[in-house]
């Protein structure tokens, strides 16, 4: 029992994951942007940019993930 | 200026903000707590076999989490209590996805078993540190919050065969990192100062 055929689920799924691997990517490499020039012995500053990071890294392997569903990498 | 300024000392020193009581039976905990409601229809969906309709409802889970913040912002509901009944509907409503996706062969099993391991020691390092700080704050964790997306991430993932293997293995190694990390602020980092009163519940 399907809610809509195949072909547009898999769409649907490269959307989701890949589209928004690709908005949390630019999302939190601009956060990570906003940081330089931040104190860095500021704890919070520092848990910030390490979050930024892990988002971009998540982010990442969103993308790649889309790529390889597709046979493209 | 002498008679302002005199007026100016005259008038009493602002008083200090009162703790707002915020009754826990609000808009924002009632859509957390309907989270639980799409589990029934989750389990449903993967037992016989419909993976689309489970990836649908593990989406309208993941989107009434985001419902909650929302309706806590627009109704001004926000309290300690409603964090913490967030994070803990997080964790049971993802967790008992993943391990119903183990338990039909939709999830790899040694992944799962590792993500859900690390997630009951993120856990206990939460109760650690809300022990250590003397107050029952949800911790922010930046890092933690994505890899909580992640964890939604997954579900659907398992449910509609996407490149399974491959989330599923990356996924534990990304918590490892984030979990060693927020363990030593939580457990070796001082303090920092207490954040500002929240509503506290009735």
């Amino acid at each position: 029992m399907n809610v809509v055929s195949d072909a547009v689920f898999s769409w649907f799924l490269t959307f989701l994951v890949g589209g928004l691997s690709a908005a949390w990517l630019v999302y939190d490499i601009r956060n990570l942007t906003k940081l330089r020039g931040a104190d860095a012995r500021d704890a919070l500053v520092r848990d910030r940019r390490f979050g930024y990071i892990v988002g971009i890294v998540v982010a990442l392997i969103g993308l790649v993930g889309t790529a390889r569903y597709h046979g493209l990498v | 200026m002498a008679a302002s300024e005199a007026a100016s000392t005259s008038q009493p020193a602002p008083a200090a903000p009162a703790h707002r009581v915020v009754s826990p039976w609000n808009p924002a905990n009632a859509v957390t707590a309907s989270r639980f409601l799409t589990l029934p229809f989750f389990v449903w969906a993967v037992d016989h076999g419909y993976h689309q309709w489970a990836t649908l409802f593990i989406l309208v889970c993941g989107l009434l989490d985001k419902v909650d913040g929302l309706a806590a912002r627009v109704f001004d509901c926000r309290s300690t209590f409603g964090e913490v009944f967030d994070a803990v509907t997080d964790g049971l409503c993802y967790g008992f996805a993943l391990v119903i996706c183990a338990a039909y062969g939709w999830a790899p099993l040694a992944p799962t078993i590792l993500v859900i391991v690390l997630g009951l020691g993120n856990s206990a390092l939460r109760f650690a540190y809300a022990a250590r700080a003397h107050r029952t704050v949800n911790y922010k964790s930046y890092a933690m919050e994505r890899l909580v997306a992640y964890t939604g991430y997954l579900i659907g993932i398992a449910t509609s065969g996407f490149e399974t293997l491959y989330f599923f293995w990356l996924f534990p190694v990304c918590m490892a990192i984030v979990v060693a990390h927020d363990a030593k602020r939580m457990l070796v980092d001082p303090l920092p100062p207490a954040p500002a009163p929240r509503g506290v519940a009735a």
